[in-house]
C-alpha cells in the first residue's frame, strides 16, 4: 500500500521540481492564503491522476499483486498524505515570505480540497480516459469561480438558512464544514471502490 | 497432470463478441502456445486469466486458487508481458523498477539488473524512446525478476525481428530448465510454436477449438490432396474444410487415421502445419469436435 | 552423444531422437549406466519443445534402452546385446529376402546384386 502511495511521487519527480516555484508564484501574485493552500494541495494528487490517465496504468497496477480495493485506498489515503505535506510546505513558504494566514484559512482550504476531491475522484473511475482531465479542469474553475457567485444568487431564498449559519460561532461553523467534507470524502471513496471493483481493463 | 490455470465453463459477453463456455487447462512445467486469428479472443482470454476482466459465468482458477480471495497471492507468482507498453512512457527503467519492484515480495533487484544488462537495456533512458523489441525485453526483464512460476505473455513476438524472436525463444527455454515454471503465450506467428510449444490451444471466434499436445495435433490433423472425384457427401464429412480448384481439392482433416482408411493411396495425406490448421479451421463455418 | 534433427524429414522429431540414441547405445558409444542429458536440457539444446524430448525418452524407456530415476535423470540401461543382435539379424534377413525377390523379378544376377551391395556398403 505504501508503495502505491509512493508511486505518485516517483512518477512526477520532474514536476515536483516546479512545486516550490509554483508556491512562490502564488505568493508573489499576492493570492489569498486559502487559494494558495487549495492549489498546492491539488498539485500532487491531480498531477498523478493526469499521469495515470495517459497510460495503461490500470492494466499495470491490476496485474501487479494489488487488489482493486488497495488501489483505490491508496488514492484516497495518499491524497490526504500529500495534502498535509503540501500545506506544510506552503505554511513554511508563507512564513518565510512574511505573509499572514490563520488556522481558519488552513481549515477552510482543507475542507474545500476534500470536497473538490470527493466530487472529482469518482469521475476518474467512471469516465473514459481522455475526457476526464478537461472535465476536472472545468469543474475546478466552476468550483472556485462559480461557487461564491451561485451562493450570492441563492442569497434570497436561502436567506434564513444563511442567516442561521452566519450566526454560528466560527469554530462550530468550520468544524461542521470539515465534518461534512470528511463524510463526503468517505462516501466518494466507497463509490470509487464499488465502481473500480466492477471495471474491465 | 497439475493444471496451473484452469477455466471452467467461462463465459464473458461483449457487444458483438463473446468468449463462450471455455474450458481450458494449462499444464505445469510446459509451454502452451495460444493461437487464433486477430479478434478471436486471445487478449480477452489473457485478461480473464489476469483478472483484468471478470467472467460473467464460470470460474477461473490459477495455481488452484480463486481470484475472489487470493488475488494478491496469485499475482505474486505471475510474470506478465503485454502487447504494448503498460508502463509510464516518460519514465526510465530505474524508476519503473522502483514502482514495480516493491510490489513483489520476492523482487530480486540484482537479477533485474542482470537481465537489463543481458538485454542491453539502458536504465536511464525513457521507455518511450525504446524500440518495440526493447520495450518487450523491458517487460520481460520485469516479469522474470520476481521468481514468477507462471509467465503469461500476450503476443510477445509480434513486431519483433527474426533475430530477437529467436533469442527470446532461447531465453524462454532457459527459464524452463528447472521444470517448475509454466509459460502461456499468445501469438499468431506459428513458427514460434513449432520450436518451443508443448501444447497448442486454438481459439476461434471466442470458442476454444482444441488444447492438445503438439504430438496429438501432429497425429490428428492432416492435409489431404486429391482429385475432385474423391469427394462426396460422405467423404467430405472427414474434413474440417475443403478448398476446391480445377485441378483437385485440398482439405484439412482432424482424423488422419480414418481418412487414411477411407482414401488409402488415392489421396496424398501430409502433416498439417499449425498455419494450415488455423487457415482451414477459420474458413470452415461448420463446427467440428 | 550428437543428435542431429531434420525438420524436413517425415519422421517425427521424437522418433529421430529415439533412433539416434538407440544407435549410440548399440554402437557402444553410450555405455551402460551413462547419464543422458536431462529432458529439459536436451530440449533447449536442440531448440525443440520439452514434450518432444519427453516422449523420446519415454519410448526409449519402454523399449528398455534407458531407465529413469526421479530427481536424478535418465541412464543407459543394461543391454542384452546378443538378444538385440539376434533381432536385428532377423530384420536384416527379412529385408534381404525382399531385395532378392525384387532382383529376381527384373532378372538381376547374384553377381550384379553383389556389386550394388558392395558400392552401397562402401559409400
Amino acid at each position: 500500500m505504501f508503495n502505491l502511495i509512493k508511486r505518485d511521487v516517483i512518477i512526477q519527480k520532474k514536476q515536483l521540481l516546479l512545486f516550490v516555484p509554483f508556491i512562490v508564484f502564488f505568493i508573489l501574485m499576492d493570492a489569498h492564503p486559502v487559494l494558495i493552500f487549495l492549489v498546492v494541495s491539488l498539485y500532487v494528487p491531480f498531477n498523478a491522476l493526469a499521469f495515470d490517465e495517459k497510460t495503461n496504468v490500470n492494466v499495470l497496477l491490476n496485474s501487479l499483486p494489488y487488489t482493486r480495493k488497495q488501489i483505490i485506498a491508496s488514492r484516497y489515503l495518499g491524497t490526504i498524505v500529500y495534502m498535509a505535506a503540501s500545506i506544510g510546505v506552503a505554511i513554511i513558504s508563507l512564513t518565510l515570505a512574511h505573509q499572514s494566514f490563520t488556522v481558519t484559512h488552513v481549515a477552510l482550504s482543507v475542507g474545500l480540497f476534500l470536497l473538490f476531491s470527493a466530487m472529482t475522484f469518482p469521475l476518474f473511475y467512471v469516465l473514459k480516459p481522455g475526457y476526464i482531465f478537461p472535465i476536472v479542469m472545468l469543474s475546478f474553475f466552476l468550483f472556485v469561480g462559480g461557487g461564491p457567485a451561485l451562493l450570492r444568487l441563492m442569497d434570497d431564498s436561502l436567506q434564513g438558512l444563511i442567516q442561521f449559519v452566519m450566526d454560528l460561532p466560527m469554530t462550530t461553523l468550520l468544524t461542521g464544514f470539515l465534518a461534512v467534507a470528511i463524510i463526503l470524502y468517505s462516501i466518494s471513496w466507497a463509490v470509487s471502490s464499488v465502481v473500480y471493483e466492477r471495471k474491465a481493463f | 497432470m497439475e493444471p496451473v490455470i484452469e477455466f471452467t465453463n467461462v463465459t464473458k459477453q461483449f457487444k458483438g463478441f463473446a468468449v463462450e463456455n471455455m474450458d481450458l487447462q494449462v499444464n505445469k512445467g510446459f509451454v502452451t502456445g495460444f493461437i487464433g486469428a486477430n479478434g478471436a479472443g486471445k487478449s480477452t482470454t489473457i485478461k480473464l486469466m489476469m483478472n483484468l476482466l471478470r467472467p460473467d459465468e464460470g470460474e477461473v482458477r490459477v495455481f488452484g486458487l480463486d481470484y475472489a480471495t487470493h488475488e494478491k497471492a496469485i499475482k505474486e507468482r505471475i510474470g506478465f508481458v503485454y502487447d504494448g507498453n503498460v508502463f509510464y512512457e516518460g519514465m526510465n527503467l530505474k524508476d519503473i523498477q522502483r514502482i514495480v519492484g516493491p510490489a513483489y515480495r520476492h523482487w530480486d533487484g540484482a537479477l533485474f539488473r542482470q537481465y537489463a544488462e543481458q538485454f542491453e537495456l539502458p536504465l536511464n533512458k525513457a521507455v518511450k524512446t525504446f524500440s518495440k523489441g526493447m520495450q518487450m525485453k523491458a517487460s520481460l526483464a520485469l516479469a522474470l525478476s520476481h521468481q514468477a512460476e507462471l509467465i503469461i505473455m500476450d503476443e510477445p513476438t509480434a513486431g519483433l525481428d527474426p533475430i530477437f524472436r529467436r533469442e527470446l525463444l532461447d531465453l524462454l527455454q532457459d527459464i524452463m530448465l528447472d521444470g517448475e515454471r509454466t509459460i502461456f503465450f499468445s501469438t499468431h506467428i506459428t513458427s514460434d510454436l513449432d520450436r518451443i510449444a508443448d501444447y497448442i490451444a486454438f481459439i476461434k471466434k471466442g470458442k476454444l477449438m482444441f488444447n492438445q499436445s503438439i504430438h496429438e495435433v501432429a497425429e490428428n490433423y492432416g492435409l489431404v490432396r486429391g482429385s475432385l472425384e474423391l469427394l462426396d457427401r460422405d467423404t467430405e464429412k472427414l474434413f474440417v474444410h475443403v478448398d476446391r480448384t480445377a485441378s483437385g481439392f485440398e482439405a484439412l482433416t482432424s482424423d488422419v487415421r480414418k481418412t487414411e482408411d477411407v482414401f488409402g493411396e488415392a489421396a496424398v495425406i501430409e502433416r498439417a502445419s499449425l498455419e494450415d490448421i488455423m487457415y482451414f479451421t477459420n474458413r470452415s463455418d461448420v463446427q467440428h469436435v | 552423444m550428437q543428435i542431429i534433427l531434420s525438420n524436413q524429414s517425415k519422421e517425427p522429431l521424437y522418433e529421430q531422437i529415439k533412433n539416434q540414441v538407440v544407435s549410440a547405445i548399440l554402437s557402444g558409444e553410450m555405455e551402460e549406466g551413462k547419464a543422458l542429458p536431462s529432458i529439459r536440457q536436451l530440449a533447449k539444446d536442440l531448440h525443440i519443445s520439452v514434450i518432444t524430448t519427453k516422449r523420446a525418452y519415454e519410448e526409449l524407456e519402454k523399449a528398455g534402452f534407458i531407465y529413469s530415476i526421479v530427481g536424478k535423470g535418465s541412464f543407459v540401461a543394461e543391454q542384452n546385446l546378443d538378444v538385440i543382435r539376434e533381432k536385428k539379424l532377423k530384420v536384416i534377413e527379412e529385408q534381404l529376402g525382399n531385395v532378392i525377390r525384387n532382383s529376381q523379378e527384373i532378372g538381376l544376377s547374384y553377381e550384379e546384386l553383389q556389386d550394388i551391395m558392395k558400392i552401397l556398403y562402401e559409400e
